[in-house]
């Protein structure tokens, strides 16, 4: 049964990580230098340092050199991780999560012989999955409880070329960690194939390359990525099953709640550093924390990020046993679209009302709170926004099976 | 009820819009992007919006000033703050501090000083109150502290006083060249009874700015630190009595035109300008931009958000120029905070939609969305956070009981 104690390996985890946060990380990206949203550098030393730690290679399984950590531990630890700094909680989450999916699950033995050693060996090997087309609409919106327009084409292509090898072309957008990536995993579409398939491409194959537009509404690394007549070897190409393994969770909502839980280490910085200054701050003759009015704001606050983390937890533990939605332990929702949509309200209410607990100093660039309103606004209008995700699951509220395109095709219509 | 405006109204109103349209926001989305919070300032809109009468428009016509009402005062600060809401508070600062010149100066200081304003189409006006450990403390001073609120200390030295301390988040303090300043004039009693108002100009030995503010909205609006180590004003500058300051700033009786009620007023104006911005834009965007093949006008969930954006400005700009025209009629009540924390609500709630229509596509959000979410948030502190909203029900209080006796 859902059990909310957590083992003392996930409690020793998270005590590490938290101390990490506030011992490392913190002195960091707490710099005024570094807290002006336009000009955001990566902290290169705290990815390493982290690394060490285990962090990347975090939900890779034991047997292959990971902590083998499953869905719920990884969202305890992004956290953590985004109580201290959002950019550095996306990167690792990313690394870690398609680590583990790409080597504990996507790859054969002798894939995994190539490629496992340096994940393992080197604190920069970073992994992307490229999976949006370049110029491509994902919004459900017009198309809600209709049959068209929900199968993205796959329009960059990996061709066959007479020696075995594949040659790739197209323009994937909105890479996360593209720009830091050392192996990139790549939807694309083999001529005369039905389904889509993921291929491997290391970062220095002569024909990627990586743009990373001046953007600030993101968290981590994102990139836009270019193949052109890119040749990976014959054995990139990863199982049929891949494509489904990288995307199909998510696409139903019923993925990891990552993404969730770093939204919901934004609002807990915003509400921690509220509370330590509301006993530090003296206005009308008393810490302002004393006041009923303040006093109250945290509370409402503190409620938000309670029932956001209990709603995530729910998300990932469903995530780790999809058992419980086979036989109805669990509504047939997809939980962590749930999550996504009351974390991003919540956490957006919740940072500003942390920033109004420090008046003027709450919209100065040079301080935090600006930084985490900010990082909350980017979670709430990330991806295709929250008032898609909620058509989302008005579909599966409303039992609304969509016609797939792939489906037609496979009817022969 | 008449709603119309008047001739002379209705012109100003257009000299702004066009103002606004020609040479606001044509340079709006520039100065805010500029990383370097000393450098969003531009003196040339200012020069331009002065020789239009923006900066003067509050100050009687005997003094050189277009003399208008309240109404034409809402009316400009809306359109402006339409294409920048910073530069239209650059501008309705100076109208602010005019009034108070207005109702507190004496005839002499108005000669002295309203006379180069007008006259200076870079002279700037801003008042000091704010200081690094007093910020609520001045707008709410509790009743059993009465060390709390500003500390900068005044004292007499014959025909001067000496001025030691320091102000911080004071608008124009960068750019200004003329400054009203609490100081604390007598420490053992309250606040209330213990300050006194200075006008300090900006050649003041002994006074000079520090930082510059780097705010993450209201870009163009410059905002600093002022330093006084022994700074020199003479008494000549004294504004009211001495221990009068708190007292004259607020307005009294049936007085609505001070500094702070100007200041309520202000906001929720320059808020409507921003709600405006952003519904016509988002109107505009929704019209034409597609999703699916369809505009995306066509879906329900936009139709929804875009009739909340319009009725929730609709209404501020009810309550906005209701305001206003009481002030004009001299009509006492406590409209103008009410609506001043209104705007807080509804600036940030429309601003907020106005960014999910648009969406962060491509992990960038549209440079004009994320501008007005940002000058937005600004209103949390200055118009809308629980001590601004506790200050307007002490006052509904206050009146409530004057009412019944």
């Amino acid at each position: 049964m859902y059990n909310l104690h957590l083992s003392p390996e996930q409690l020793e985890i998270r005590d590490t990580v938290r101390d990490f946060v506030t011992e490392q990380i913190k002195p960091v990206v707490l710099d005024a230098g570094r807290l002006d949203v336009c000009d955001r550098r990566l902290p290169m030393d705290l990815l390493d340092r982290a690394s060490q730690m285990g962090l990347r290679t975090l939900a890779l399984s034991e047997d292959r050199g990971g902590a083998g950590a499953d869905h719920l531990t990884s969202c305890i630890v992004t956290e953590e991780l985004a109580a201290g700094d959002a950019d550095v909680a996306a990167i690792l989450s990313e690394s870690s999560r398609l680590g583990h999916l790409l080597f504990d699950q996507a790859m054969t033995d002798a894939q995994r012989d190539r490629f496992l050693p340096q994940f393992l060996k080197n604190d920069r090997y970073h992994l992307a999955f490229a999976g949006r087309e370049a110029e491509t609409e994902t919004k459900l919106g017009v198309n809600y409880h209709r049959p068209a327009g929900t199968d993205a084409a796959v329009k960059t292509v990996a061709a066959p070329a007479a020696n075995g090898e594949w040659v790739v072309n197209g323009a994937k957008t909105c890479v996360a960690n593209a720009p830091i990536a050392a192996l990139f995993a790549v939807l694309v579409q083999i001529p005369g194939q039905l389904r889509a398939k993921v291929i491997l491409v290391p970062a220095d194959t002569s024909g990627l390359s990586v743009s990373r537009p001046q953007k600030t509404w993101l968290h981590g690394s994102y990139g836009d990525v270019t193949f052109k007549d890119c040749r990976v070897a014959a054995d990139n190409l990863l199982d049929d099953d891949a494509a489904v393994l990288l995307t199909g969770a998510d696409a139903a909502g019923k993925g990891m709640p990552s993404f969730q839980a770093l939204n919901l280490g934004v609002g807990r910085a915003a509400y921690e550093a509220a509370v330590e200054y509301a006993h530090l701050r003296v206005q009308g003759g008393r810490p302002i924390i004393e006041h009923q009015a303040i006093g109250t704001k945290l509370a409402e606050v503190a409620i938000k990020l309670e029932v956001a983390r209990a709603i995530i937890w729910q998300a990932a533990w469903a995530s780790d046993h999809p058992a419980a939605f086979a036989d109805r332990s669990l509504s047939d929702l997809p939980l962590q679209t749930v999550a996504q949509v009351f974390t991003a309200e919540m956490m957006m209410k919740a940072t500003k009302d942390a920033a109004e607990v420090f008046g003027a100093m709450g919209v100065m660039r040079d301080m935090p709170l600006q930084k985490y309103v900010h990082d909350a606004r980017v979670c709430l209008h990330s991806g295709d926004g929250n008032t898609d995700a909620k058509l989302r699951l008005a579909e599966v509220i409303a039992g609304y099976r969509r016609v797939t395109n792939g489906a037609r095709a496979a009817a022969g219509e | 009820m008449d709603f119309e405006l008047s001739n002379e109204q209705r012109s100003w109103q257009m000299l702004a819009r066009k103002f606004a349209d020609e040479e606001v926001r044509p340079i709006s989305l520039e100065r805010d992007a500029i990383p370097t919070a000393r450098e969003t300032f531009d003196w040339d809109i200012i020069k331009k919006g002065s020789k239009l009468g923006f900066r003067t428009m509050a100050v009687p016509k005997q003094f050189g000033g277009h003399g208008t009402d309240f109404v034409t005062q809402a009316l400009v600060m809306t359109e402006i703050a339409k294409a920048d809401s910073a530069v239209s508070k650059a501008f309705s600062q100076n109208w602010k501090w005019s009034h108070l010149i207005c109702t507190s100066c004496s005839d002499e200081q108005k000669e002295r000083f309203l006379r180069p304003f007008v006259a200076d189409d870079t002279f700037l006006l801003g008042k000091g109150i704010t200081e690094p450990s007093a910020g609520s403390d001045n707008r709410l001073p509790p009743e059993d502290d009465i060390k709390a609120g500003l500390k900068l200390k005044a004292e007499r030295h014959g025909d001067e006083w000496i001025l030691n301390g320091e102000k911080a988040f004071i608008a124009n303090a960068p750019i200004g060249k003329l400054f009203f300043v609490d100081a604390r004039t007598n420490p053992k009693v309250p606040l209330k009874q213990g300050t006194t108002l200075f006008l300090v100009p900006r050649d003041t030995p002994g006074f000079r700015i520090g930082k510059v503010f780097n705010k993450s909205g209201w870009r163009f609006y410059q905002n600093g630190e002022m330093i006084f180590e022994n700074a020199r004003v003479p008494h000549a500058n004294v504004v009211g009595d001495v221990g009068g300051a708190v007292r004259k700033a607020g307005g009294t009786g049936s007085d609505t035109t001070g500094g702070d009620l100007f200041g309520d007023l202000e906001l929720c104006a320059n808020g409507l300008g921003i709600c405006d911005d952003a519904c016509e834009t988002a109107m505009r965007y929704v019209k034409t931009a597609r999703q699916g093949g369809r505009v995306l006008f066509e879906q329900q969930n936009v139709q929804l958000q875009i009739n909340r954006m319009f009725m929730l400005t609709e209404a501020l700009r009810s309550y906005v120029m209701r305001v206003a025209w009481e002030h004009d009629r001299k009509i006492h009540s406590c409209n103008a905070g009410l609506a001043m924390n209104y705007s807080t609500d509804v600036v940030q709630e429309v601003t907020e939609l106005y960014l999910e229509i648009r969406g962060a596509e491509g992990c960038q959000m549209d440079a004009h969305a994320d501008k007005l979410a940002r000058d937005a948030i600004i209103w949390t502190h200055l118009a809308g956070d629980s001590v601004q909203r506790m200050k307007v029900a002490r006052r509904l209080a206050k009146f409530t009981d004057h009412r019944a006796a």
